[in-house]
């Protein structure tokens, strides 16, 4: 079993909201989603150049639904040949320049015939992130059986996110974030605009890096320097350090984020402040409240 | 001072004490003495402190009493009644030894009980160092609400004493050891004595009634020793014997208890007896003996052997069942079929095999289960979009990118890239938060240690602090100040070195910056509390 056989899966996940990177080609033009996806892309292509066996995946998350970019439908595995005469042309290493036509193919896809038919739906004032983390779970499941036995794959999602958490889809996400921890799947995300507890969670758990990056139009840099390395060249190098992750629990009344608070013991929802019925199971609790004093009727006091 | 509601136990006059005549008094719980014609005692001794008492031996003119307490001082009364004297000292002697047992076990229990937890708990055992060692509040303080259940009627398990049983082999073990001229010397011991007492209640009994009457004590063990009642054989042949009657009575003790039969219904001890199948399997009764005198000798002896056996045998088995009947032994005839039912349901049903009891379950009924769906992200989202917003924005992406083509050279400056390597590089902006290193690596661990004890210590003492609030009796009052100096004390002597030693070793971080805080808060309590309570006074 040499290091040649172990194939390195990088599975790049990136939010394509077309809300949020609408609003944001007109905040900051510097950055616009082609920008986005042209560094994503560079780093793809430098993932596959490191060794042979690196595998690259690319999924764009929508709204709704995610969708691959690479690789997708149209792409018929290593056997190209000459059939397809889509090099670029400049001498690049074939699979590379396959792979970004791919993903520029299905981009330009996905982002102009999606919106359709789906403007009713999406006019709600709540911006949402779109269910991607299934998506690439699932593919991740798959991919022993794509290959032939005896070839260990060892994967790492990284997750570019733009806009904020969806707190509805909370639970399947921690199911997601325990998952890649048993099956050792690195979370790592990058981070353009709010910093999601979410994901600060998902890199804690499986131990990869969240980053936060200051400066939008150097994304390619940033990518390159902090999430092109795999999991064991990481402990060669010095990256940024990991951040402190709120953990705090929100309560279920105001979800305000408590570091004390009442929990049923029955349904074990959590509370910020005591109350004699469990909302939730309904169950009512008896708490003894320390013996009130009786004000001893005296003459007024003396006002201080 | 004699409190009037002590019971007076006893009373000896004429008991002199350092040479003055005086009275001597037994009371519940201590030993007095006060001189003749005065009301008060000059001498009063609790039983408790006693550690033990010491008589005159008896060929000696004084007839005295003397009392030795556990701080290792003595007491020595002379008793001085010319009638009496021998009898008063040996009645007070008597009541002594009653009581003083009672007493000495409470005080070493406590004692006992506060050594044994100081061991068990190394954390206690620091705390009482810091505390009480180097005076910051007292021993009792200390001990207040930790010996609480110690005075209970119910003493805990590890106090409960057994009695002590008696070895099988105690009668053999008193190898008697040859005195040079054909004769034995047995050396007897009171435990060996209480053992003998214990086995052979007869003995006892004889004991009773002829010791010291008719035979002194060493008479009567020599007698018992050579009685044939001692020895293996048993031969009740000679009647001289005080010795013989005991074993008279044992059979007849043994006897009524076969013939009461044993309370487990299960059992049957009279059909009990050696029974034959056919010659050569078992015992045959009809075999015709030699001599009747060999055989008389010969049953005998072993009879005398079966019976020391059963005699031996006997108190466990009928003891062990009477216990186990629960109070059916009342009228067992009516009693019978239930017993006979629980003895038999114990010997078929095992606990353990049975079907586990299922405790009853109350369903989970949960009417807004969507709130665990929900993460720790606040139900209100930040940006508000209007719809015409969503609108352009999603126009403008479609239109940016139905045309999208990668310009990979294009994708960095070298300004950028620059500037993003510095932020990354060690002292860049992202990297700032690595230099700080856990506080637990930066501190030695002696001083972690001995922060981690002024924490419990401190704790201790503003657990008792605290907990005199609300303050609504004098005691509680005077309670409080005192806590009050004790946390002065302790901030003095204890926080205040400590973090002068920290800062002679550079050691810049504030360690004892909460424990102060908490310091501070129950010194402003106090204060608000002693200022309400000069105004409620004035």
């Amino acid at each position: 079993f040499s290091a040649e056989d172990e194939i390195n899966l990088l599975v790049i996940v990136v939010d394509v909201n077309p809300i949020w990177w609408g609003q944001q080609a007109q905040r900051e033009p510097e950055l616009t989603l082609s920008k986005c996806l042209d560094a994503v892309m560079v780093l793809g292509n430098s993932h596959m150049a490191m060794t042979r066996t690196n595998k690259l995946a690319v999924i764009a998350s929508h709204c709704q639904d995610s969708h691959f970019l690479y690789p997708n439908k149209n792409w018929r595995g290593g056997d190209n040949g000459g059939e397809d005469a889509s090099s670029s042309g400049d001498g690049k290493y074939e699979l590379l320049s396959v792979a970004n036509n791919l993903i520029a193919e299905e981009i330009r896809n996905v982002m102009t015939k999606k919106v359709e038919g789906r403007q009713t739906f999406l006019l709600s004032s709540l911006i949402m992130l779109s269910n991607w983390h299934g998506v690439s779970y699932r593919y991740l499941l798959m991919l022993p059986f794509l290959f032939s036995v005896g070839q260990e794959i060892k994967s790492r999602i990284l997750v570019v996110k733009a806009a904020e958490d969806c707190a509805r889809q909370y639970m399947n996400f921690m199911n997601v974030i325990f998952a890649a921890q048993k099956q050792n799947i690195l979370i790592d995300a990058c981070v353009l605009d709010s910093d999601s507890g979410l994901l600060q969670q998902a890199c804690d758990i499986t131990g990869g890096l969240y980053l936060k990056i200051p400066q939008k139009i150097a994304l390619a840099q940033y990518l390159l320097w902090v999430f092109l390395p795999d999991s064991e060249q990481r402990s060669q190098l010095v990256l940024p350090p990991p951040a402190h992750v709120d953990y705090r629990a929100a309560c279920f009344c105001h979800r305000n984020l408590i570091e004390i608070g009442y929990v049923c013991s029955v349904c074990l929802s959590i509370f910020c402040n005591f109350s004699p019925i469990c909302t939730t199971c309904e169950t009512a609790f008896k708490i003894q409240l320390p013996q009130m004093v009786k004000p001893k009727k005296k003459k007024l006091k003396q006002s201080t | 001072m004699a409190s009037l509601s002590e019971e007076v136990l006893l009373v000896v006059k004429k008991v002199r004490q350092r040479k003055q005549d005086g009275t001597l008094y037994l009371m519940a719980e201590r030993i007095a003495w006060g001189p003749e014609g005065k009301d008060r005692f000059t001498v009063s001794h609790l039983y408790a402190d006693i550690r033990c008492q010491k008589i005159s031996p008896d060929g000696k003119a004084k007839i005295q009493l003397q009392l030795i307490l556990h701080t290792g001082e003595s007491t020595t009364f002379h008793f001085s009644n010319e009638s009496s004297a021998l009898k008063d000292r040996d009645a007070a002697k008597e009541l002594l030894q009653q009581l003083l047992p009672k007493f000495k076990k409470k005080a070493n229990k406590e004692l006992e009980e506060k050594n044994r937890m100081l061991q068990e708990d190394p954390v206690l055992f620091q705390l009482y160092k810091d505390l009480v060692v180097s005076q910051v509040i007292s021993a009792d303080e200390f001990w207040a609400n930790r010996l609480g259940d110690m005075n209970n009627s119910d003493p805990t398990p590890y106090n409960n004493k057994q009695d002590v049983g008696i070895s099988g082999a105690f009668l053999a073990d008193i190898r008697p050891q040859t005195d040079g001229c054909n004769g034995l010397r047995y050396n007897l011991t009171a435990d060996i004595i209480e053992s003998i007492f214990r086995t052979y209640p007869a003995v006892k009994q004889k004991y009773g009634e002829n010791v010291p009457h008719n035979l002194t004590e060493k008479e009567f063990w020599t007698r018992f020793f050579q009685s044939h009642y001692f020895h293996r054989d048993r031969i009740n042949t000679g009647t001289q014997d005080i010795f013989s009657e005991c074993a008279k009575q044992d059979e007849k003790g043994l006897k009524s208890m076969v013939v009461q039969g044993v309370k487990n219904p299960l059992v049957d001890l009279l059909s009990l007896e050696d029974k034959t199948l056919d010659e050569g399997y078992g015992v045959s009764t009809t075999t015709p003996s030699t001599s009747n005198a060999n055989r008389t000798v010969k049953e005998s002896s072993n009879a005398a052997i079966i019976k020391r056996f059963n005699h031996h045998k006997v108190p466990f088995f009928f003891s062990s069942e009477t216990s186990s009947t629960d109070g059916n032994s009342r009228d067992s005839d009516f009693f019978q079929p239930p017993v006979k039912k629980v003895r038999l349901q114990e010997a078929i049903e095992y606990e353990d095999l049975q079907r586990e009891n299922r405790l009853k379950t109350v369903a989970l009924n949960l009417k807004k289960s969507d709130r665990y769906a929900h993460g720790p992200v606040p139900l209100q989202s930040q940006h508000y979009t209007t719809s015409q917003d969503i609108i352009n924005s999603v126009n403008h992406i479609r239109h940016e990118m139905v045309n999208y083509k990668p310009n990979l050279t294009q994708v960095l400056s070298s300004t950028a890239a620059s500037s993003a390597i510095t932020a990354l590089s060690p002292g860049g902006v992202l990297m700032m938060t690595g230099t700080q290193q856990a506080i637990n690596q930066m501190i030695p661990t002696e001083v972690q240690g001995e922060l981690k004890h002024l924490y419990a210590a401190a704790g201790e003492l503003l657990r008792h602090f605290w907990s005199c609030f609300p303050v609504n009796s004098p005691f509680l009052e005077e309670k409080v100040m005192k806590m009050k100096t004790n946390l002065e004390r302790f901030q003095m002597t204890k926080l205040c070195p400590f973090q002068e030693k920290i800062q002679r070793q550079y050691l810049s971080t504030n360690l004892t910056g909460h424990l102060e805080e908490m310091l501070q808060t129950a010194y402003s309590k106090f204060h608000v509390w002693q200022t309400r309570r000069m105004l409620r006074k004035t």
